[in-house]
């Protein structure tokens, strides 16, 4: 069934599983249910993971309802080829740790990185000083 | 006490929306007028409840809000109009769902005739087209070389019944011509409501799309189709066995298809969708040149020309009234609160702020030139596509636009020189730089080489300044473009500028674009020379001096001072050969060589 040829819509996505990506950074994995003309979208038996280096978690959410704006990017799931992974899973509580330590090393790298500029007397541009195109 | 007055108020405020026939107006056409009035001179008017105002036994006719003056919009538009987010109502028969919107009007019986279908109501919401709609959709559409049957007057009648118009337009063949602006041409009819496994494609609108991209899109669906009749089984088992399955009904995937449609609509699409027109443009183009000369292949972009219509609001007045009213709607906002911004100043913060201040005004200044420079730009497509009588105006307000972007860049005193200040600033931002390299084609030539001179002169800045972008390499097709349409005379003087002061040379010289600049220059001084024997460059003897300095400097400067240009035009050897002896001649040579492998 071809709804709007030569456009961009979500309806032949609707009842397939999907992986979502949100601006604040979270991965969910659901089934699109339905959606609306702001793309927020409806998602079923929803999962949330959290990946950190080659292992991942799984925390079950259950119906999620995301608006639309929140939204990066979106993609069907394929279910074949979702069984043949090179992620190892974890438990929750493993991957959570994992995240935990892994913010932690970044934090320390980023404060390093900032006091060895600040010694050598340079500065690191702000975004907002830089042209825009 | 209060019982009384109640219901009647209500009465009243329908009345405001509805004419004295108690119907809305959007329901009705005059054509419709007669066939109503027969059918309700049958039936009678309904009841108003009378016992009420018998009970009360006063006249309430004072409660009746003045007549009034302007506009029958109160605030917000009525909300019985379906408003374009509202999920639609479980399925129903389509002939009770206009009726249903009106709850006040009468119902008028299935007699009346659908030939003359009624204009839209207030909105066009997404369960209206397609119902109102039907008939037209259900025979064969006009074919491709028909134009649009409705002039554009009489569409924005059509489209337009937010308020009440006199004389209704006829809809006669022509509304169901007036319908082809949304829908498409020839495809599948649409499949009947209801059967969740009814496969039939719905036709939607394809009109939108570039011819290209429906042959392209039609190639792809046939492939699909192929590849699909086997894999569409496994499919639909696998669907059959989810049991949260379906829970957005057919009907409304449709809807919110429909609006996705109805937010395709454009009056401008050269305007709104620029981009993907000039692709299929160009894409039509380059498979025109391929394949020479097919004719189906040259076909034009027929768009609907949807009307766009302004409505103005005026708020809403009661005559004989002192004062307005003071509504607060979508139509007409109004002040709520006073936020007061407050600025906590630090000095630090203030001086990067003030940076920062100046660099948002630069940018602020170039994305104002660049609508302009815009304007310019599309002025050749504009023109011809307007009609004969305009285009002296178009001309006219070209002219403007240009002489705007050229006085933007210059000083308010002198006359043609460009102000440094404001070149230097454009300058200095990335954007701003591509915004002149735009810019210096369309400019007449003499603005243009007084641009180019602004340039030289102000190199050394220029080229600090560029450090960490590394684009004035962008200007060098447009600065050569203006160079080789100099005079002698200007040439002269732009080789001066580009010298300066003591010591710019060097700097000039470090800088990729500095030494492309000069090479260009002298290749340029050096072709007048001998294509035109009697050309005014060696007149004075400026040119020579000049070009004497610049030999002396070449030869000064270490090469790891000097730049590798762009490119080197070939003809700089026969131009230095003019001035010097043959020993500097061939370390010339040896340094240019150098620089020109150093690439």
């Amino acid at each position: 069934m071809n709804y709007m040829p030569g456009t961009a819509s979500l309806i032949e996505d609707i009842d397939k599983k999907h992986l979502v990506l949100l601006r604040d950074g979270r991965t969910l994995i659901g089934i699109l249910r339905s959606i609306d003309q702001f793309a927020n979208l409806v998602l079923h038996q929803t999962v949330e993971r959290i990946h950190v280096g080659k292992k991942f978690g799984d925390i079950p959410r259950g119906i999620f309802v995301v608006r639309g704006e929140n939204v990066v990017l979106l993609g069907e799931v394929d279910l074949d080829k979702e069984c043949d992974q090179i992620l190892q899973r974890v438990s929750i509580e493993e991957i959570l740790e994992e995240q935990r330590t892994e913010q932690q090393a970044k934090q320390e790298s980023e404060r390093l990185k900032l006091q060895a500029v600040k010694e050598r007397g340079l500065s690191i541009p702000k975004a907002d000083t830089l042209d825009d195109f | 006490m209060h019982r009384g007055p109640a219901p009647l108020p209500q009465i009243n405020s329908h009345s405001i929306w509805e004419n004295s026939m108690g119907f809305s107006p959007g329901l009705i056409t005059q054509k419709e007028d007669k066939t109503l009035m027969s059918i309700i001179k049958e039936v009678g008017l309904p009841n108003r409840p009378p016992a009420l105002s018998r009970e009360e036994g006063r006249d309430l006719s004072e409660r009746v809000p003045p007549p009034r003056s302007c506009s029958p919009v109160i605030g917000s538009p009525p909300v019985r109009a379906i408003p374009i987010g509202t999920p639609p109502k479980q399925p129903m028969s389509q002939v009770h769902n206009q009726q249903n919107n009106h709850p006040s009007a009468i119902h008028v019986r299935a007699s009346v005739p659908l030939r003359y279908p009624p204009p839209f109501p207030e909105r066009l919401s997404p369960n209206h087209i397609l119902s109102i709609a039907n008939s037209p959709l259900s025979h064969p559409p006009f074919p491709a070389g028909v134009g649009p049957v409705l002039s554009q007057l009489q569409r924005a009648q059509l489209l337009n019944s937010q308020f009440p118009r006199g004389p209704a337009p006829p809809l006669l063949q022509g509304g169901v011509g007036g319908f082809r602006p949304f829908f498409g041409q020839s495809g599948p009819r649409m499949g009947p409501h209801g059967p969740p496994l009814g496969h039939v494609p719905i036709r939607h609108n394809t009109t939108h799309l570039h011819p290209q991209h429906r042959r392209m899109l039609n190639q792809r669906m046939q492939n699909r189709g192929l590849g699909d009749h086997v894999g569409g089984r496994g499919v639909g088992d696998r669907k059959n066995r989810d049991p949260y399955g379906n829970l957005m009904t057919q009907r409304e995937k449709e809807w919110v298809a429909r609006i996705q449609m109805m937010q395709l609509q454009s009056t401008d699409p050269y305007l709104d969708d620029y981009y993907y027109q000039n692709y299929y443009e160009k894409m039509e183009k380059r498979q025109e040149r391929d394949r020479d000369n097919r004719k189906e292949h040259t076909t034009k972009l027929i768009t609907p020309q949807v009307a766009k219509l302004e409505h103005t609001y005026r708020p809403v007045q009661f005559a004989g009234s002192l004062g307005k009213l003071t509504v607060s709607s979508v139509n007409n906002p109004r002040k709520m609160i006073d936020a007061v911004v407050t600025t906590r100043s630090d000095d630090e913060e203030k001086r990067e702020k003030q940076v920062w201040n100046k660099r948002r005004q630069i940018l602020y200044t170039v994305e104002k030139m660049y609508s302009l420079l815009l304007e310019v730009q599309d002025f050749e497509k504009k023109f011809l596509q307007t009609p004969e009588h305009q285009r002296d105006a178009l001309l006219e307000q070209h002219k403007t636009h240009t002489l705007q972007l050229y006085n933007s860049l210059r000083e308010k005193e002198w006359d043609d020189r460009v102000s440094d200040e404001q070149c230097l600033m454009i300058m200095s931002v990335r954007k701003g730089k591509r915004l002149i390299s735009r810019l210096l084609p369309f400019l007449p030539q003499p603005q243009a080489a007084a641009v180019v001179m602004g340039i030289a002169r102000n190199l050394p800045a220029l080229a600090k300044k560029d450090k960490q972008d590394q684009v004035l390499c962008w200007l060098v097709e447009p600065v050569t473009a203006v160079i080789q349409s100099m005079s002698s005379t200007s040439l002269t003087d732009l080789l001066q500028e580009l010298q300066g002061s003591e010591g710019q040379l060097p700097l000039v010289l470090q800088n990729k674009f500095g030494v492309t600049l000069l090479y260009l220059i002298l290749s340029e001084g050096e072709r007048m020379q001998s294509s035109d024997p009697n050309c005014q460059l060696m007149d004075d003897n400026r040119w020579t001096e000049l070009v004497f300095s610049v030999t002396r400097e070449l030869l000064k400067v270490p090469s790891s001072a000097l730049s590798s240009p762009l490119f080197t035009p070939p003809n700089l050897v026969s131009l230095f050969s003019r001035y010097v002896d043959r020993q500097r001649l061939e370390l010339l040579q040896e340094k240019l060589q150098i620089t020109a492998l150093s690439r």
